[in-house]
């Protein structure tokens, strides 16, 4: 075979080709006219859409006769408390003329795993943001929060419950704003327990036996977070203080794991798994009050937060909450979670930043009020807040929080999360089969004390 | 031909390689190579990422040694591998046979169906995957009932997680490298057969004759490549599991990602994932000369 | 033999191929259901609630980040496919120093997890001025050895006449491959492009690292917000935005794939 032969097939081959090229030209002009349709439609769909980012840094140049000074507030949250804090920031950008801040928020996973550390590492962080009590000894020793001790308006400090200021104080200054507390209770629903012939458990053992009897193929008797994570640690906590355990010594130097009370608190934890009462996979967060408004679950361990959702979405299930149940011999003991606002200590304009954080959550209390029953139900950490809002403390499921609850309510320690990591994976051990209680608390110990000197490094 | 016309011709190849070369290895280079090598310095450090860097040496490669979590994340990457690549190998090499030898109207629709899923991106695929296979509600777990099979956990199983999870990455992958099977296969003149069937060489014969060796290339490519990929999956673990249930399917990965930016050990973590990349890199390597030694 | 090759083998074809798609119609018919009914079990559609699509739609600004990503993947798909090609080609075709460490090591990077060169390559990125822009976005997702190789695999199995035939035409080296050569690898380019446009399409940590403002968010950054973001997230909404997410690639797809089946009828031919 020559290759004139071969070249003559080829040419004829490239010439099918390039006819074969034109309908790839049709293919790309479609895509280019699906390309050029959708930019359209989200130009008058959206108005945040089409060349708003340019222009807002051209508006930041221009209209502060070039002085103003731009502070990034970076953020989790979605929704309708994603509206509150760009109505804040917008609110804010308009009755000052020294500041413009931008807000942006990320899912909350890539917001602590992702972003914050990238944006930090980088120089490129926000001004302002918030901190989960996980990441809280970390950011604070990077010198990445400011002390916001002096920027409380005359009187703000004392009207914050000292035990929330507490867990934001390192060495006398106060790191963090907080503006939340979000208790635990045990939610649940009240129809599926009469049908049942279960009264609302009280202890353990009742809670137990309810969650057992409660639990069928359609319906799980208790719904608990199955995955590590900060939450997962944070719903398991009561139990183990419940006891009077703790997870570190009081000083946060060593490991306090290893005793009887962890191996309780765990063997209990680990059972409602076991036994398949509580499922190991979820096909919604933990904390969604959706378990139960959907009647996939008839008990459910949650936050406050749970309370609006219930009302608005789900009021036709009758859903109710009471207090955590206790141990025989055990004193009641809840978790008070809740995010803080911090600022960037290596900020250029810590000054700036913190005035913002203080006018949205420790001046008026009519802002901190708003996000604490509105927006979501929490507790603030303010007493004019509470007292403001009497009222609508004492509405239906908060009358059992507000009565009940409060007063038995523990800060969420901001353990290092080398910490946090080790005791999940000691939940882990007894849900799947790994240890029992005292089997895990012994070989998690140790790690705990490895990972303090870690974290402490 | 003279000397002096060759080593113009040469010249000039040399010059057209070097610019064919040149912004691939400009890019390569920009983002990828430079970035390593100063991934390696950093491994080299005590660095939390939000305070200064502290030179310490080789202490995290030292300290990686006795991580026994870390060894546990290697074993689970290879046993994801070990499951994945084979599982992808025959199944796309199945399926492309399976449509060559498909005559009349079935093909067009079945090539098609084939194909389909390799239009579902990662996430998409996590989340048809967690919604399938819920333990309570899923759809799968209805149709073992049928089978007269209880329901499973999959996803919230120690023992089924890291399988589920191949399942739905096998699932978008199949159809891709079926094609590449496929146009491979369609390349091999039909005389070759015509010739076989002669010497009475045909089906199973014919393949292992013919079909198999004529694949090399292709086969290599895609076991190589498939391999690399294995070891660097993450995307659908951390929709479907984030590493759970107790670390079952925490590979290497979402290890290094765990230390690097949860924990903020960036230090070590870079150390890690310069060992992950050592071990990817020595295992194409023996796949490569396991590979040519065949031929 | 026969009834093998006529009605066996057909039909396990077909049986296999609608397992395959199974999931994607069951997506479709349960991104159709109300927030009540989603996990119900019923392999037919049982209702009709487009309100799913307008909530994914409207509410959570998807139109924005679906053109981000199409002009993101698109021209990243485009550039990437030329250098690529030229790469494969020189390292299949041309005789030069250094040629199999320049493969060897162009095939390294395919062995660096991306998660041991983010925090490096993002400082890069920053520090050549791309951060929080479409060509930070673009630009480094264009390099990776996947398509070399590809390419190079290919144009290796090329008749040694290629380039006889370019020198009786009288092309330069450089003119054979882009007249040539470049018009015969539509086998390989046709599932090289959809690959590409899909990993982009399906890029999620590096778009989540470089940009800042919302405004260049892509779809999978969306998707993963509406999946573990917020604190309710109703399923039958993040299917629907699942749904309308593929919708792009899916066009994509029936429109390449006529072009595949073409390619491979018309090698086969010969």
């Amino acid at each position: 075979m020559g290759y004139l032969l071969i070249t003559q097939l080829l040419k004829g081959v490239t010439d099918t080709m390039k006819k074969r090229w034109k309908g790839l030209g049709v293919a790309v002009l479609t895509l280019t006219m699906l390309l050029q349709a959708a930019c359209g439609n989200s130009g008058g769909g959206g108005q945040s859409a089409g060349s708003n980012a340019p222009e807002g840094a051209e508006q930041t140049e221009n209209a502060g006769s070039g002085k103003k000074v731009k502070l990034k507030f970076w953020d989790f949250h979605s929704e309708k408390e994603e509206e509150f804090f760009k109505g804040l920031v917008d609110e804010y950008n308009k009755i000052q003329d020294n500041v413009v801040i931008e807000y942006s928020t990320f899912n909350q996973t890539d917001y602590t795993t992702t972003k914050l550390p990238t944006g930090f590492a980088s120089g490129e962080g926000p001004d302002i943001y918030m901190i989960s009590p996980g990441d809280f000894m970390k950011f604070a020793k990077s010198g990445l929060m400011a002390d916001l001790t002096p920027y409380f308006p005359d009187g703000a400090k004392e009207d914050f419950l000292p035990a929330s200021l507490d867990a934001v104080t390192v060495d006398g200054k106060i790191l963090a704003l907080p503006y939340e507390l979000e208790l635990l209770g045990l939610y649940y629903n009240e129809q599926m327990l009469k049908d049942a012939g279960v009264e609302v458990p009280k202890t353990w053992d009742e809670l137990y036996a309810a969650a057992k009897k409660l639990t069928t193929d359609k319906v799980a008797g208790l719904i608990l977070p199955p995955d590590k994570g900060p939450y997962f640690n944070f719903i398991w906590y009561p139990f183990l203080w419940q006891q009077g355990g703790n997870v570190l010594s009081e000083d946060g130097a060593t490991s306090t794991f290893n005793t009887p009370e962890t191996a309780k608190a765990l063997d209990f934890w680990g059972r409602f798994f076991k036994e398949g009462i509580s499922p190991t996979k979820l096909q919604q967060g933990p904390w969604e009050i959706d378990h139960l408004g959907k009647k996939t679950a008839a008990m459910q361990i949650v936050g406050t937060w749970a309370i609006n959702r219930a009302e608005e979405v789900f009021g036709d299930v009758p859903i109710n909450v009471a207090p955590l149940p206790i141990p025989e011999g055990g004193k009641a003991a809840t978790d008070a979670g809740g995010w803080k606002f911090a600022v960037n200590g290596k900020s250029e304009h810590v000054d700036e930043a913190a005035k913002f954080v203080m006018w949205a959550f420790a001046e008026d209390p009519e802002r901190a009020l708003k996000w604490c029953t509105e927006i979501k139900f929490a507790y603030s950490p303010r007493a004019s807040v509470v007292e403001k809002g009497k009222e609508i403390y004492s509405k239906g499921m908060r009358k059992v929080f507000t009565e009940q609850i409060y007063d038995s309510a523990i800060p969420e320690p901001r353990y290092p999360s080398e910490v946090l990591d080790v005791v999940g994976d000691a939940m882990q051990y007894v849900m799947f089969d790994k240890f029992d209680g005292a089997g895990a608390a012994a070989e998690v110990d140790a790690k705990i004390n490895e990972a303090i000197k870690a974290a402490n490094k | 031909m003279t000397p002096k016309r060759i080593s113009a011709r040469t010249r000039n190849e040399w010059v057209t390689a070097y610019a064919f070369l040149l912004p691939n290895t400009l890019g390569l280079l920009t983002f990828v190579f430079i970035p390593i090598v100063y991934a390696f310095y950093v491994s080299l450090h005590d660095w939390n990422a939000l305070s200064p860097k502290v030179f310490a040496g080789f202490a995290n490669y030292k300290e990686l040694l006795h991580d026994s979590l870390w060894w546990d994340s290697v074993l689970k990457t290879l046993l994801f591998s070990v499951v994945y690549v084979p599982a992808l190998y025959v199944l796309a090499l199945g399926s492309a046979l399976l449509l060559n030898v498909l005559r009349g109207r079935v093909v067009g629709p079945v090539r098609t169906m084939f194909l389909m899923p390799f239009a579902i991106t990662s996430i998409i695929s996590a989340i048809i995957g967690m919604y399938m296979l819920d333990p309570r509600n899923g759809v799968i777990n209805h149709l073992l009932g049928f089978a007269g099979i209880g329901p499973q956990q999959f996803l919230g199983s120690t023992s089924q997680a890291m399988l589920s999870i191949i399942g739905v990455i096998l699932w978008i992958n199949i159809g891709y490298n079926m094609i590449i099977f496929l146009s491979a296969i369609k390349e091999i003149p039909r005389d070759y057969y015509e010739a076989a069937e002669i010497d009475g060489a045909t089906g199973w014969k014919a393949f292992r004759h013919i079909t198999f060796p004529l694949l090399r290339e292709t086969s290599t490519f895609i076991l190589i490549v498939t391999m690399i990929g294995s070891f660097q999956a993450f995307d659908q673990i951390v929709v479907m599991t984030k590493g759970g249930p107790a670390s079952a399917t925490e590979v290497s990965v979402l290890y290094i990602f765990k230390q690097g930016f949860e924990l903020l050990n960036m230090g070590y973590a870079s150390a890690l994932a310069f060992v992950l990349f050592l071990i990817i890199f020595s295992v194409s390597i023996f796949q490569l000369k396991l590979l040519s030694k065949r031929n | 033999m026969r009834i093998n090759q006529r009605i066996i083998l057909p039909s396990v074809a077909v049986l296999l191929g609608l397992a395959m798609i199974f999931p994607i119609y069951l997506l479709v018919i349960s991104s159709l259901r109300t927030e009540t009914n989603v996990f119900d079990f019923n392999l037919l559609p049982t209702g009709f609630a487009f309100a799913n699509f307008a909530d994914a739609w409207i509410g959570s600004g998807l139109p924005r980040t679906i053109v981000n990503s199409l002009i993101v993947s698109g021209t990243v798909t485009v550039v990437a496919m030329i250098f690529h090609a030229m790469s494969g080609y020189a390292l299949a075709r041309f005789r030069f120093p250094g040629k199999t460490v320049m493969f060897a090591w162009m095939l390294s990077t395919l062995m660096v997890p991306f998660a041991v060169i983010m925090i490096p390559l993002y400082l890069i990125t920053k520090n050549l001025g791309l951060a929080n822009s479409y060509a930070g976005l673009i630009i480094p997702s264009i390099f990776n050895a996947y398509g070399i190789f590809l390419f190079r695999q290919f144009y290796m199995d090329f008749p040694k006449e290629l380039e006889e035939a370019g020198y009786m035409e009288g092309l330069s080296l450089a003119g054979t491959f882009f007249r040539l050569a470049l018009p015969l690898s539509v086998p390989i380019v046709v599932p090289l492009t959809i690959g590409f446009f899909l990993t982009n399409w399906n890029a999620y940590m590096w778009p989540l690292i470089i940009t800042q403002d919302e405004n260049l968010w892509v779809v999978q950054q969306k998707l993963a917000h509406l999946v573990g973001g917020g604190y309710f997230t109703p399923w039958n909404v993040v299917l629907a935005a699942a749904v309308i997410v593929a919708i792009p690639t899916f066009v994509l797809f029936f429109v390449a794939q006529k072009y595949l089946v073409e390619g491979i009828k018309m090698s086969g031919i010969k």
